[in-house]
Order: structure tokens, then C-alpha cells, then sequence
């Protein structure tokens, strides 16, 4: 296990914001609902625990935390010596990260346009 | 992140809050640059209208239909075949171009009996096509004509035959984004849901904002039909009227152009519950994980898999190739709106190119956000960028090539910096593994093409070198290059054929696979 957990979020982080694409969706109540569904299948399932992908939408989120999920494991070999406390941890700060990236700190003036 | 100050934009101050540096260690939070306003008065935009965007960006790629304008011929002439999205029935779409040919009596006494003369007449000029759209221009809005009731009488009249509006004059937005929108919202609310498809396959996606330019639809279909996956509507490259009619009933909406097309997608989820699934189709690794997620959401990830493993080892070399000889130019990323955050991170990654500065004609904050998150530090991003600033941004960046529009992109070789033309491209197609090698070696005859280093020679004052001959390309790009890259057994140059497209529209596919899954359960 290497650096601190500052660092190793902001390893996720930095694969999140180069690689991905769903956390940038057009309005505030979309991004919020994408960071909380995507964000919280990877922890689910970083932690092995199940995820249900009953419905097409629960699956379209499935897929891009599933893909995540397999990145964050080659990329950060360090996961591996993580305990669950740890990548629980782990993951919930990196969800409050994307959270204040996208939403909260957002300069986006747009996010919150009534209009879609 | 400082906001960034143009000497040339001194005078218009707003337009300080359009530009940033992208700083050490700085996120989109601490500095964005301003976007889809209003252009300032005194700013001379490079932006298209609200209609243009509507009709030639995201309707006229539609293959089987007449697109017609309702206004003035300078409106549809002047910007027709600006875009290379062909087809396979013969480029019927961009062949052609109709209008109603508004003129001063029009707007005195109104257009209405002339537009249904010119609907009449387009259809009967061109028998074997049923399907029309119609565009409002500013003319048309303003004096009030009523495309819809006219385009009822008609389709009243012949029934065999079925007619859209698009009521996107061109002041209706502060760019072409603003025709994107409307144009989404006209259809979905107009068109789908008016015809039930026939489903062939278990797995039915619609491949939404995606324009095949120059044929990157056709090389994705391609892979969709290896995988046994149903395109059942592109939107809108390449596409048929009455599939996109049909869009309700895909299991899944592919997104490749967020800017253009993610308010279908989003409709399509809230009124149809079909999930919305972004994808880059650019560069080898996004692509290949695009491909994969399409896959795994069907459960038939290891046919995307086969793909990526068959094509990686068939165009892996090549790229790299390109790579040794790309490697540390820069490049300043300069296209209409998605490209920005298509290209800004995989140029880097997968050609080892420099991005140095990243613009948006008609980008929301949103694609700032994308862009910048993607782009290296110490880049310039620029909404909506001027003439002089875009000349500014090249003396002081100094990019080896810019990516751009034909306008930015004759004036970036008036003061010798090469461009490609990211939104037609030049020897395309660019997606798929073969399209990224082409897009890389498109990039390496601009940046190493003599003629720019005879073009830097001003014969009224520079001396002209006599002892030296033509230099080569290949001595221009291998001048610096380590022997053993150089000499490299493995990489080679480019070797598709000319016309990619060819053996792709002839190749064909098993049926697809249907009720497997519900055999199963
Ligand atoms: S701004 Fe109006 S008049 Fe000009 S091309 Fe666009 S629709 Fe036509």
C-alpha cells in the first residue's frame, strides 16, 4: 500500500475525469443521480458485494461501474491490500470528490436550468 | 486556473471570462470559461445559426430524404456540402439541396402557397423518395408561415408520402447548439413512436450523434454487426427516416455526440425508459471499452473482445508508427464542440501529441468541463474564440498543426501552421482502428508535408537555399529519430487501401441472433 488516502483518491479521481464520461451529464439532479448510482455499484462491487442489474437502466449504470470497477484494479494494484473498511472508505471520498467536481463546485452555470 | 486576457480582445473585456489556462494541479473548479452565450457585439464569431445547426449538422445527414428549406437560397446554398456526410444510396442527401427560394413578394404576401408548390414539385422531381424534411429559416419565422399546417395538406394529399418540420430559424440560439436542440425535440415529439420496427436481433441499440462523416457510422456498424448487435436507427449519419421513427423500441441508446444529441437520449429515457449509454468511438482504447460496455450490457462482452484483440493486432504497429514520428508535436485542438473532449486526452495518449490549447465554437460549459478534465496542463481553453484571438493563440503557442474548420483553418495557413479539418475531415474515416491510423497519418502529411517548410520562405526577403534539394517527408520526421525506431521491424506505415469503405458495404454478416435470451429463461 502506498501514499496517503488523499492520494489514492486522487488516482481514481484522476482515471474518472480523463476516462470516463457519465459523470458529466447536463443538469445538477442528473449528475447527482449518475455520481450516486455509478459511484455506488463500483464501491458494491469493489467490496464484492451484489449488485442488482434487474432493469435496463440498472444495468446501463452496471456497465460503466463494472468497467471502473476492473480499471481501478489494474491501474491501483495497492486496492488488493486494502481492507473492506478501507475501500469503503476509500470509495465514499471519492464519491464526495466527483460530487464536488461535478455538482457542488461546478461552475457550470447551466446545471441548474430549469429547462433541459 | 487563470481566466486568460487576448491583447487583441482588450477592447471587449467580457471576453476575458471565455478563456483559461489550465494551471498545475487545477481543477474545473477553480476557473471555467464562459459558454453558449450570446457572442458579443465586436467579437467576430466563428459560429454557424441556430437553422444551420438544425439542418446541416444534424438533419441533412438523414439519407433517404428532401431536405428543403423554407427561405432564402442563400441559406441552404451557401452552406451546402460544407459537411462530408455520405451515405450508401449514392450521397442522395448531400448531392442535392432544395429551397423555396424566398423572395421580397414572399415576405409581403407571405410564402405559404410557394412552399407547397416547391414540396409538390421536389417530389415529383425525385419519385423515388417518400420521406421530406422542412427547415424554417429567419425569413420564413418572421413573417409567419405555417410549415405544418402546409406539410399536412400535403401528406393529406399524398398519402405515400410523410413530411417533418424543423422550426429552427436562425436566430433561435446563440449558435448552432440551439438548432441541435430543437431539431432533437422536434423529432422525438413529431416522428418517433409512428412506426413499429422489425426487431432481428436480441440485443437493439439506436447509435445516436454520429454523422458518418466521410463513413465512421458504416465502420461502426460494422463492429455493432460482428458483435450480432441491431442498429435499429442511426441519429442521424447514414440513417432512414422511418427507422428513426422507430427509435422507441432499442433496448439501449449509444451516445457518441453528447453536444449534439443528448437531449433525444434523454427524452428517450424519461418517456420510453430506454437507457442512455455514452461512448467514445475514438482512438484504439476508448473505442475498444465503448465496445466492451455495449457488450457487457447485453452479456456478450467477449464478442467485443474478439474485435478489440483481431483489430489491436492488425493496426497496433501502424499507429505506432505514427506515434514515434507525433510524438511532442503540438497541437491545438480547435473543433465545433464534441471533438474537444473526444480527442483531447487520446491524441495524447495513444499519438503522444500535445495538446495545447482546446476551443469550442459552440460548446456548452458542459464540454469545457469534458475538455479540460481531459486536455495536459498548461493548456488554453477557448469558447467561441475571434479571428485575432484564434491568431494570437498560434503565435504565442507556436502548434505544429491545428485541428479546426476550414475557416479557422485558412487562416491558421495564411501564417503557415498546417490545419486538418476536424469536422469533414480529410482523409477519412477517423473511427474505428483503421480510421484512428488514418486520422495519424493524416496528421503526420500535414505536419511533415515540404511544402509548409518552403511556404515559411518569404522569397521577397529570405535567402533561398540552392544547395540543398526537396526534402522528404520521411526526412523531415526521421531527422531526429533513434536508429532502432527507425529501422523498427515491427511498425510500418499505413497500409489500407484508399477507399476503406468499399469492401465494408459489400461485406456480409450471419442473421442475428432472436429470442435466444427468452428461450433461455
Ligand atoms: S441566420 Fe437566418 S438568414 Fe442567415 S443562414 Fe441562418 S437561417 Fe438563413
Amino acid at each position: 500500500m502506498s501514499g496517503s488516502m488523499q492520494d489514492k483518491i486522487a488516482q481514481l479521481e484522476n482515471y474518472i475525469m480523463k476516462k470516463c464520461l457519465w459523470q458529466f451529464h447536463s443538469r445538477t439532479w442528473d449528475r447527482k443521480r449518475q455520481n450516486e448510482r455509478i459511484l455506488g455499484m463500483t464501491r458494491q462491487l469493489l467490496l464484492g458485494e451484489p449488485v442488482s442489474t434487474e432493469t435496463p437502466e440498472e444495468r446501463c449504470y452496471w456497465v460503466d461501474a463494472v468497467t471502473m470497477a476492473e480499471a481501478f484494479k489494474v491501474r491501483c494494484p495497492w486496492l488488493a491490500d486494502m481492507s473492506r473498511e478501507e475501500i469503503a472508505g476509500l470509495m465514499d471520498g471519492l464519491y464526495e470528490r466527483i460530487d464536488f467536481l461535478t455538482v457542488t463546485g461546478s461552475l457550470n452555470q447551466e446545471l441548474n436550468d430549469q429547462h433541459y | 486556473m487563470p481566466y486568460h486576457e487576448f491583447k487583441c480582445s482588450r477592447c471587449i473585456p467580457e471576453r476575458k471570462q471565455h478563456a483559461v489556462f489550465k494551471g498545475k494541479g487545477e481543477t474545473i473548479t477553480d476557473a471555467l470559461p464562459l459558454g453558449y452565450l450570446n457572442t458579443i457585439p465586436g467579437s467576430i464569431s466563428e459560429r454557424g445559426c441556430a437553422y444551420c445547426g438544425a439542418k446541416h449538422v444534424i438533419g441533412t445527414p438523414m439519407k433517404d430524404v428532401i431536405h428543403l428549406s423554407h427561405g432564402p437560397i442563400g441559406c441552404t446554398y451557401d452552406t451546402w456540402q460544407t459537411k462530408r456526410y455520405i451515405s450508401d444510396n449514392d450521397n442522395f442527401q448531400i448531392k442535392y439541396t432544395f429551397a423555396t427560394d424566398m423572395k421580397e413578394k414572399h415576405i409581403v404576401f407571405g410564402a405559404e402557397k410557394q412552399l407547397k408548390q416547391c414540396i409538390v414539385e421536389a417530389f415529383k422531381a425525385c419519385p423515388h423518395i417518400k420521406r421530406m424534411s422542412i427547415y424554417q429559416t429567419c425569413a420564413s419565422a418572421l413573417i409567419g408561415d405555417d410549415i405544418e399546417a402546409i406539410a399536412q395538406e400535403v401528406m393529406d394529399e399524398m398519402p405515400d408520402v410523410d413530411i417533418f418540420v424543423c422550426n429552427s430559424p436562425g436566430f433561435g440560439g446563440p449558435s448552432q447548439s440551439g438548432g441541435h436542440h430543437k431539431i432533437n425535440i422536434a423529432w422525438i415529439n413529431q416522428k418517433v413512436g409512428t412506426v413499429e420496427p422489425d426487431l432481428l436481433s436480441d440485443y437493439v441499440i439506436n447509435y445516436v450523434g454520429e454523422y458518418n462523416i466521410q463513413g465512421d457510422q458504416e465502420v461502426m456498424i460494422d463492429f455493432f454487426n460482428r458483435m450480432g448487435v441491431q442498429v435499429l436507427a442511426t441519429f442521424t449519419g447514414n440513417g432512414r427516416y422511418d427507422d428513426l421513427r422507430a427509435m422507441h423500441k432499442a433496448h439501449l441508446n449509444v451516445l457518441e455526440c453528447a453536444r449534439s444529441a443528448e437531449y433525444i437520449c434523454n427524452e428517450l429515457r424519461k418517456r420510453y425508459g430506454t437507457p442512455r449509454l455514452d461512448i467514445d468511438g475514438f482512438g484504439f482504447e476508448p473505442l475498444g471499452s465503448s465496445l466492451r460496455k455495449v457488450g457487457l450490457f447485453f452479456g456478450i462482452e467477449d464478442r467485443a473482445q474478439a474485435i478489440i484483440d483481431e483489430e489491436t493486432a492488425r493496426w497496433k504497429p501502424e499507429l505506432d508508427w505514427y506515434k514515434a514520428r507525433l510524438t511532442g508535436r503540438k497541437v491545438c485542438l480547435w473543433p465545433g464542440g464534441s471533438k474537444l473532449w473526444h480527442w483531447a486526452h487520446v491524441i495524447h495518449d495513444e499519438m503522444g501529441m500535445d495538446v495545447v490549447s482546446v476551443y469550442t465554437k459552440f460548446g456548452h460549459q458542459g464540454d469545457m468541463e469534458k475538455g479540460i478534465s481531459r486536455c495536459e496542463e498548461g493548456a488554453l481553453a477557448i469558447d467561441d474564440p475571434n479571428e485575432l484571438e484564434g491568431l494570437e493563440a498560434m503565435e504565442t503557442l507556436t502548434p505544429d498543426i491545428i485541428f479546426t474548420g476550414k475557416r479557422p483553418g485558412e487562416v491558421a495557413k495564411k501564417i503557415r501552421v498546417p490545419y486538418l479539418n476536424a469536422h469533414a475531415y480529410h482523409n477519412g474515416p477517423w473511427k474505428g482502428w483503421e480510421g484512428w491510423v488514418r486520422f495519424a497519418r493524416d496528421i503526420y502529411n500535414a505536419v511533415y508535408s515540404p511544402i509548409h517548410r518552403l511556404a515559411l520562405l518569404d522569397i521577397g526577403k529570405d535567402e533561398i537555399p540552392t544547395d540543398k534539394g526537396f526534402e522528404t517527408q520521411r526526412m523531415l520526421s526521421d531527422a531526429d529519430l533513434p536508429d532502432e525506431v527507425r529501422n523498427d521491424p515491427v511498425l510500418r506505415e499505413y497500409t489500407g487501401k484508399y477507399n476503406c469503405l468499399k469492401d465494408l458495404r459489400k461485406k456480409t454478416y450471419p442473421p442475428f441472433e432472436r429470442n435466444v435470451l427468452a428461450e433461455a429463461v
